[in-house]
């Protein structure tokens, strides 16, 4: 196993560790939110669920930019490749964007649903708009899930 | 399309009133404007809660109902007449529940006496003898239990004795016997040790006591558990219950119906759709002779409710934008464009034809099953609709449950720069015929110019710097972005004064781009969820691939392949509902939509539990 090869892999271990910290904090607080509103009110489980749920697709994009990275320097199905320490080094780069971003948006998307959630529970037509408020958080991380994904499959030469 | 308003006036004699009344439930097309001398908002009527209040009561004790359990059906003549049988139920229910709580409370009360008299069950004088004699005195008390034997040697030096009862959450029940010339000192010593005065609970002997309290709380207990078997016994009548609570919901809706009053008559005003005017007279002239109905075209000032009506297709995609907002009276009706975005971008980002043919097949049965009413339907249809789509699309990239295999076009995963060119492709179409509407707009209100300065000028821009990507059009790509660039320029700053605002203003249109180009990457996430979902099915492919090998291995797998493609499916139909949505506000609608209208609620007949099966005139 060459360096190269270790670093492409702590850069895919991050990415899916990073991220899902971020999404379980994020889900965490939006679910002890949405907790504390259904006591009152049972009949809004359903539209809180759906608020609460929104911060755990950064863990998803992360696993997927994990899983990509072990696809593509062959370490699932196949032998894995000789990489060498600058293509591992770039794997690693390559890896970042969706970890940084995935971590710290989780988060503040997390925060984000719980405001919504207290909207809702307030006003329960809006829960539409909460859900929209929340998700142009989620923006960001889809860039950055782009960056990684497109560095990954296009940008690195193996 | 926007149904166009009339605003209907009714006048009806004042003994009318209640036939017509129901008569306008029934028919359901007039939504009533309060007069604006209304008094405020009454409570909620009395009977409404008490129903409400008994419903909650007996569901701990109702039989579940199945999830797909058929709604009880009834006509809506019997939703207008409350039944006198479901009344007595509810007072049966309320006089139960009242007698499980005092028989609870009371259970509850004599479970804590009886706790605070079992240290002094061994007590052999009856509480009425304390006080004692004239040369000896009997006093009871708490003692810490820890301190009883100090209690015992204080008393024998004051020629006093204690004798020890049992230990309670108080300390430990004691008598004291005092010779009446030493008492005063002992009771003083006593004091000091910790000794309490306290008398028992109740009189007699108190085992006699502990008997007779046993016996009420047994009483108490039995009462209780008969009242909560009654209840359940009135639980399973609860579809009695929940028809009288629509009854009562329909009831009080029509008391509230907002009519003026003069000597003889009563009038109403309302907005009722300009198609269904007919309909409102024949239901109203069905009941009564003797009334006055005309219709206005609503006065410029005046805001009357919005009501889409489109075919069926579209009409389920309106509740996406009336959770956005509902569109102004005046403004165009965004849904026929809408809608079919919608659709289409929705397939786009599930993406994959297995989960395609799961949601056909899941929505489908839902459908059929539960028969989901309202926003709920609209919303299962749309996603109905989308399989379609999803499968479409699914087959075009060729994924089938992660996999990829003959994609048409390519597949996402071998070509992202393609899928990336082809969401941006699809984002420009999309951001054109919103602004394509609002051009429609533009002109329809007589500002043909300001279409083709501020809209139109951008399309050309968009476009050219599109073609510029290839080499066969760069020519005409650029003679476009040049001329649609300056038309932005030289007519951004019209409105402005003198020259330099105006040069300002060309300047400010252009940087404007800034914010097309945001609204154009904005539509990777298509690029990013179809991913997310494709790779995330293929990995549980790849994780149930690696369980197989044997038997017990195999069913592991099938286990994963179905727990792991209906979450993955789940995640999806979620994110796809939320992005799909995100691009028609922000992207889509920004461009031309405002909004702002309030739905048209008219008095009808709206049950929550039951399912109306002739509604009336409909």
């Amino acid at each position: 196993m060459t360096l190269g090869l270790v670093l492409a892999i702590a850069g895919a271990v991050l990415a899916a560790a990073l991220p899902g910290i971020g999404s379980a904090y994020g889900v965490q607080i939006g679910g002890q939110a949405a907790a504390g509103v259904v006591s009152e009110k049972p009949d809004l489980f359903g539209k809180l669920l759906v608020l609460q749920a929104l911060p755990g697709t950064q863990g998803i994009y992360g696993f997927l930019i994990a899983v990509l990275t072990m696809v593509r320097v062959g370490l699932l199905g196949g032998g894995a490749a000789e990489l060498t320490t600058q293509q591992g080094w770039a794997f690693f780069a390559a890896c970042m964007p969706m970890a940084i971003v995935g971590l710290l948006s989780a988060i503040s998307q997390g925060k984000a649903a719980v405001a919504a959630i207290h909207m809702t529970a307030k006003q329960p037509d809006s829960s539409a708009k909460g859900i929209t408020m929340t998700a142009l958080v989620e923006t960001y991380a889809i860039l950055a899930l782009l960056v990684s994904v497109l560095l990954i499959f296009v940008g690195i030469p193996v | 399309m926007i149904v166009p308003m009339k605003k209907a006036m009714l006048i009806v004699l004042r003994d009318d009133r209640d036939a017509v009344t129901m008569a306008l439930q029934r028919c359901g097309e007039l939504m009533p404007i309060p007069p604006e001398n209304a008094p405020p908002g009454t409570e909620q009527a009395g009977e409404t809660l008490r129903v409400q209040q008994a419903l909650k009561t007996i569901k701990p004790y109702q039989e579940k109902k199945g999830m797909f359990a058929p709604r009880q059906e009834v006509s809506a003549g019997v939703l207008q007449t409350p039944s006198a049988e479901a009344q007595q139920i509810l007072d049966q229910i309320e006089q139960t529940a009242a007698r499980a709580e005092a028989a609870a409370a009371k259970t509850a009360e004599f479970q804590a006496k009886i706790e605070e008299l079992r240290p002094w069950v061994r007590m052999d004088i009856p509480v009425e003898a304390l006080g004692g004699t004239k040369a000896a005195g009997v006093y009871s008390g708490y003692i810490d239990p820890a301190k009883a034997e100090l209690l015992w040697n204080a008393a024998e030096v004051r020629d006093g004795a204690v004798m020890q009862l049992d230990t309670g959450s108080q300390g430990t029940a004691v008598l004291v016997y005092t010779y009446r010339p030493e008492e005063k000192a002992l009771l003083e010593d006593l004091a000091a040790i910790g000794f309490s005065q306290a008398a028992p609970p109740g009189g007699g002997y108190p085992k006699d006591t502990l008997q007779e309290w046993q016996r009420q709380l047994e009483q108490a207990q039995k009462e209780e558990t008969d009242a909560k078997r009654r209840l359940e016994e009135l639980g399973k009548k609860s579809d009695a219950l929940e028809l009288l609570s629509d009854q009562t919901d329909a009831e009080q809706q029509r008391d509230e119906t907002p009519y003026g009053e003069t000597a003889q008559t009563v009038y109403l005003e309302g907005w009722v759709r300009s198609d269904r005017t007919e309909r409102l007279k024949k239901a109203i002239e069905k009941v009564t002779d003797c009334y006055e109905l005309s219709f206005a075209d609503p006065a410029p000032e005046e805001n009357p409710p919005t009501v889409t009506k489109n075919n069926k297709f579209i009409t389920q995609f309106e509740t996406i934008t009336d959770m956005f907002s509902r569109p102004k009276n005046g403004e165009m009706d965004p849904n026929p464009v809408m809608g079919p975005w919608y659709w289409i971008i929705f397939g786009l980002m599930m993406g994959d034809a297995g989960y395609g043919l799961l949601m056909l097949i899941g929505l489908w049965a839902f459908k059929k099953l539960k028969k989901p009413r309202g926003d709920m339907a609209k919303l299962v249809n749309i996603m109905f609709f989308s399989s379609f789509t999803t499968i479409f699309w699914g087959i075009v990239f060729g994924s089938y449950f992660g996999e990829t295999w003959n994609p048409l076009l390519f597949g996402p995963l071998d070509n992202p720069m393609g899928m990336l060119i082809f969401c941006m492709i699809i984002g420009v179409l999309h951001i054109f015929s919103g602004m394509a509407m609002k051009m429609a707009a533009d002109i329809k209100a007589g500002h043909f110019w300001d279409a083709i300065f501020d809209q139109f000028s951008w399309m050309m821009l968009i476009t050219g710097l599109g073609l510029l990507f290839l080499p066969q059009t760069q020519t005409v790509g650029m003679v476009l972005a040049i001329a649609g660039a300056a038309i932005v320029f030289l007519t951004a700053g019209r409105a402005k004064k003198g020259i330099f605002g105006k040069i300002i203003g060309g300047f400010g249109g252009l940087y404007g781009i800034t914010s097309y180009m945001g609204d154009i990457l904005s539509y990777s996430r298509i690029l990013a969820l179809s991913l997310a979902t494709g790779v995330v099915g293929m990995v549980m492919n790849l994780l149930a691939g690696m369980v197989q090998g044997s038997v017990i291995g195999f069913i592991l797998s099938l286990a994963i392949y179905a727990a792991g493609h209906l979450f993955n499916l789940a995640m999806g139909l979620l994110s796809a509902y939320v992005h799909d949505s995100r691009l028609q506000y922000i992207e889509f609608f920004n461009k031309f939509y405002e909004g702002g209208g309030y739905a048209f609620r008219p008095l009808q007949i709206n049950p929550r539990f039951v399912e109306v099966t002739d509604n009336g005139e409909n």
